[in-house]
């Protein structure tokens, strides 16, 4: 790699557009590159980066659920800084492809000011590249890929949800000395599996355990039964699979119908909500979560009949975390606007940084704070298992723990992540 | 597809006009509704169908797998640039020649197969590429794709242009547009395409007529996967980055459509006006509904049982109508030598 | 201990169920050399038709959808067997209706019509069953798994197999063994003779098409408890139907059986060793194979070659 171009360049580049576009002319397009258009009453604009097909397309449409919800209740309380708020959606498809056209088109064609919304990590980094290249602000409302806020974390991105390291940490060490030190590794063949189930190997030998092995999954597997031959013949005590969203379900529906659960403990990461209601008999082991619709703190129980109330036919019949996260993002951020009265977005994103939200307000155990050096949202991770006495159809879980932030804090997110000085961030006021 | 007026020309009265409306497209694109990238984006798309055309409409080979020199272009101009030189000339060069070489590679296996048999099989090595792809994470990131892919300066010598801009990318992209329309339409309309005009309507005259048949398949098959690289490279400029998504099947299947939407069986221009109607369709439909290909399919089946020559065949019909010379006192569709 | 016959077993029920995934299209393909794209689509559509029979009760007038979800699971699931094909099979008349206009034409024109239909059917499960994944109950008697040879094994899945195989046999006695049979395999070699002989051309062909495309709803009421349902399982399911019909070659009926059987060998045996890249397995040899042998194994000369 001798001449690789850095993002720092790419952003340095991008300022002198200006002079690069009078070579060809008078020719220039409708925004300038340092965009203004805050005026009194005009509507802020956001865009709505959601999946709504492919292998996220059911986890995209809660979260759209969250976010429209969050905008719509800040409207009815007469919007932000005595201005609407408008949002657009287009389908990213799970595909990073369409996610960089959509976000070039929600940036430069409908004038959002923010971008929000991705599940996939991939996704994630297509919309990251476009959002920095204008400076606009990029809220990773679901994506739990621990190089989101690590090696691809960026100074216009904030990452919402707990990374995959958040959750390992808070079930491995518990299972190493309750369950068994004989660990095998499932892992859904990209970056968000392959760093998940790195992260795990590492808490489990530090905490005495052993990995016996690690058994990649493609993509779009259908049909695990070869797998789940080769756990039988390996026989671990725990098994750690990092398999996510369409994939993961057809995995943990095929272990629940041959039993193995009950030959191993299987030890998920994270559980996506609307992957779980689509076959709670499949819920297996025990997982992680950062948010339950039936935790007992206050609020929780409006915030559910807020969400039920709006709720298209479509939808799952109560808010998961994924509607939650997005719910969140939402929220802090046009807070932060309120706060700092201005869009400009070197004022939110500093805003941001110091964000600190109590456990109340946040509807969690603990309070949570926004990471300065890595943008990430420090935040409680609760550990679950199916429930075995619902008080109702949708009480699939039971909360087994709760962990505090600072517990679980990934401690190689700090070390990989290098944010760009502000004043390389073109400024964006919307 | 017919041989139309000023098939002898280098440069054609309705290049010109072409490449006039396409100068100005900047000044008015934000003003009816668009913006910069997307124009980019058609451009490259556009590349990518003329020589895709050149396999599916002149010779009439379908291949449906043809998303792998696409994506192949991409990564191959994403790792030049990490690898060997962050020039952009180097890196055009990297893209077009690593499609070129995949390209020979399946042709040597195609080139001897004929109508669906050629599709199964050019189906096949897609899906292989896209595997590959997908798996290769050390190489080409894997799902996550391969990041961040800059956009290099056009270096002139005496003087650079900064492609970081939107506007600046589309001037470049629509001078490699031109670039392509001339050395396909050269292509098209020289012996060679003539050639593969002849293998079209029948292999085994074709063959009979003492042509080698398989070598000029292979040759048709190898430069339309170069300009697909071509596309790839500028694609991955564009996007800042090279994803596998455009390798799979899917993808494959869309630039088959818009050719044929287009009109690339009956008429040169055909792809390009595919290309138009598809990605402006999927932009301004997906803005307002988000079953857009539901509508865009319905006018697919529509297109194939009504007007297989696509919209081309449809303005070709109207000019026929209108103007009057009957269409066969124009010149014959004489494609074999 | 490490032993390869789980996996050769595994090898040989995913070969069935390919084989059951692949027998509509190769109706369709060997009888009237027309490729349907839509194969999968109307695969996946099969299996949603049964999803909404069996599953949580419809909101049907007085009283039909309580009646029907009060059925026994067993019996409802052998109804949705049938229902669902049934259902499927009359949009199946429908895109052969309008697949007529291609016949004489180059076959990429009735490839790209499916292809085009594909679309449309996916994205109209997508509107009315929306994105979310589903699970297709199943009764009892053939759910959970069993012991045998010190392994679980997915009953489901061996049921799957042999309802596979009973597919194959009764599609093989329909074409090799009834009049019926007889005269479409007439009309696809000699159209002119079986019209001479007073047969209905256009009737023949909507039978075959109908028929392929209940098999294809069949086979995705089979797999859906194994793959579960989603928008977009017919891609699954057409992409190896295509290659196990080249591999075995066009109008071979025991060809398709055994590529089938071949590809569920090949994936089976490659995830004993290198799991990660079983599903490139069937790529690489049809690859070889077609090399080889340009027709595939068994195949014919065809009008699709043209």
């Amino acid at each position: 790699m001798t001449d690789r171009i850095t993002r720092r360049g790419l952003v340095k580049g991008g300022t002198m557009l200006a002079g690069a576009a009078a070579g060809f002319g008078t020719i220039y397009g409708p925004w300038k590159h340092n965009r203004a258009y805050a005026q009194e009453g005009k509507p802020i604009k956001i865009g709505l980066t959601c999946d709504a097909s492919g292998m996220y397309g059911a986890s995209g449409r809660d979260e759209l659920r969250g976010i429209t919800m969050c905008i719509d209740e800040f409207n009815a309380n007469g919007g932000v800084l005595g201005r609407k708020i408008e949002w657009i959606t287009a389908d990213t498809e799970t595909n990073p492809a369409t996610a960089s056209r959509v976000a070039e088109r929600f940036i430069t064609r409908e004038d959002c000011s923010i971008l929000i919304g991705a599940i996939h990590s991939g996704v994630a980094n297509a919309i990251t590249q476009v959002a920095e290249k204008y400076g606009t602000i990029y809220l990773n409302s679901n994506s739990s890929a621990p190089t989101e806020a690590g090696e691809n974390c960026s100074r216009v991105k904030f990452v919402w949800d707990g990374n995959g390291t958040n959750f390992t940490m808070s079930s491995v060490k518990a299972a190493v000395e309750r369950v068994g030190k004989k660990w095998l590794l499932l892992t859904n063949d990209y970056v968000w599996g392959h760093e998940t189930s790195d992260a795990t190997r590492k808490l489990v030998e530090e905490a005495g355990g052993e990995i016996i092995d690690n058994l990649l999954i493609p993509q779009n597997t259908r049909d695990f039964t070869s797998y789940l031959l080769n756990i039988q013949q390996m026989a671990p005590e725990v098994v750690a699979p990092a398999v996510g969203g369409d994939d993961g379900k057809i995995l943990r529906a095929q272990v629940a119908e041959l039993g193995l659960d009950k030959q191993a403990a299987w030890v998920q990461s994270q559980q996506d909500w609307p992957d779980v209601w689509a076959a709670p008999d499949s819920i297996i082991g025990i997982f992680g979560t950062n948010w339950y619709h039936k935790l007992k703190l206050p609020g929780v129980d409006d915030f559910v009949k807020r969400w039920q109330a709006r709720a298209d036919a479509d939808a799952i019949p109560v808010p998961g975390n994924v509607s939650y996260c997005g719910y969140m993002a939402m929220r802090e951020t046009l807070r932060a606007i309120e706060r700092v009265g201005t869009t400009n977005n070197i004022a939110i994103i500093k805003e941001l940084e110091q964000l600190k939200i109590p456990a109340a307000d946040r509807m969690q155990d603990y309070d949570a704070w926004m990471n300065p050096d890595t943008h990430h949202l420090q935040q409680t991770i609760y550990l679950a298992r199916r429930n075995p006495n619902p008080v109702d159809d949708t009480d699939l879980y039971e909360i087994i723990s709760a962990s505090k932030p600072e517990d679980v804090v990934d401690p190689e997110e700090g070390k990989l992540c290098k944010l760009a000085p502000y004043e390389q961030i073109p400024t964006v006021d919307g | 597809m017919q041989t139309p007026a000023h098939a002898g020309r280098l440069i054609t009265p309705a290049m010109v006009g072409v490449a006039l409306v396409l100068l100005t497209v900047p000044l008015w694109i934000a003003k009816v509704g668009l913006y910069q990238y997307i124009g980019v984006e058609i451009l490259i798309w556009a590349i990518y169908a003329l020589g895709f055309n050149l396999l599916l409409g002149t010779a009439g080979l379908p291949s449906f797998g043809h998303g792998a020199f696409f994506g192949i272009g991409a990564y191959a101009f994403g790792l030049t640039q990490f690898h060997v030189a962050a020039n952009l000339w180097v890196c055009l060069l990297g893209g077009i020649l690593a499609a070129s070489l995949a390209g020979a590679l399946v042709a040597g296996f195609v080139a001897r197969r004929r109508g669906i048999y050629f599709a199964f099989l050019t189906i096949a090595f897609g899906q292989v590429f896209w595997f590959i792809a997908m798996k290769a994470r050390n190489v080409t990131g894997g799902e996550d794709g391969l990041l961040p892919i800059a956009r290099l300066p056009a270096d002139f010598g005496i003087v650079s242009f900064d492609l970081t801009g939107n506007t600046a990318l589309y001037f470049f992209v629509l001078a490699l547009f031109l670039v392509t329309v001339v050395a396909l339409w050269r292509l098209t309309y020289s012996p060679f395409g003539r050639v593969l005009s002849a293998i079209r309507q029948s292999e085994l005259r074709a063959a009979h007529l003492g042509y080698q048949v398989v070598l000029f398949k292979m040759l048709a098959f190898i430069a339309s996967a170069a300009f697909a690289g071509l596309a790839g490279s500028l694609f991955a400029m564009a996007q800042g980055g090279a994803f596998p998504e455009v390798m799979a099947l899917h993808y494959s299947g869309y630039i088959v459509m818009m050719v044929l939407v287009g009109g690339g069986l009956v008429s040169f221009w055909g792809p390009v006006i595919g290309v138009v109607v598809f990605l402006l369709a999927r932009d301004l439909l997906g803005a307002v509904t988000l079953t857009w290909m539901l509508w865009f399919g319905l006018l697919f089946v529509a297109v194939i049982l009504f007007k297989p020559e696509g919209i081309a065949g449809v303005f070709q019909d109207l000019r026929r109508r209108f103007s009057r010379q009957p269409a066969q006192a124009q010149p014959a569709a004489r494609s074999t030598p | 201990m490490f032993t390869l016959i789980p996996f050769l077993i595994n090898g040989l029920t995913l070969g069935l169920l390919f084989a059951l995934i692949a027998l509509g299209f190769m109706l369709i393909v060997g009888v009237m050399e027309q490729i349907n794209l839509a194969h999968g689509s109307l695969f996946a559509l099969g299996a949603y038709v049964a999803y909404a029979l069996l599953g949580p009760p419809l909101p049907l007038p007085v009283g039909v959808g309580e009646w029907w979800a009060g059925l026994p699971l067993g019996l409802r699931y052998v109804l949705a067997l049938v229902i669902a094909p049934c259902i499927v099979g009359l949009l199946g008349i429908l895109i052969e209706q309008g697949m007529r206009r291609t016949y004489g034409k180059d076959p990429l024109f009735g490839l790209l019509l499916t292809f085009g239909a594909a679309m449309v059917i996916e994205d109209v499960i997508r509107s009315v069953w929306g994105t979310r994944d589903y699970i297709l109950p199943t009764p009892d008697a053939i759910s959970g798994g069993f012991i045998a040879l010190n392994l679980i094994w997915s009953t489901y899945r061996f049921f799957a197999a042999f309802a596979a195989a009973v597919f194959i046999l009764l599609t093989w006695l329909l074409i090799e063994r009834t009049r019926f049979g007889a005269v479409i395999k007439a009309g696809a070699h000699d159209s002119e003779m079986v019209r001479a002989l007073g047969y209905d051309l256009a009737k023949l062909r909507i039978a075959v098409f109908a028929i392929g495309t209940m098999l294809a709803a069949a086979a995705g009421v089979i797999m859906a408890p194994i793959w579960g349902i989603r928008p977009h399982m017919g891609v699954d399911a057409v992409i190896p139907a295509f290659l196990i019909i080249v591999l075995g070659g066009v109008g071979s009926f025991w060809g398709a059986v055994i590529a089938g059987l071949m590809v569920g060998m090949v994936i089976g045996l490659t995830a004993a060793y290198a799991s990660e890249w079983s599903l490139l397995s069937m790529y690489i040899l049809l690859i070889v194979v077609v090399t080889f042998r340009s027709r595939g194994l068994f195949g014919k000369k065809s009008i699709l070659e043209a």
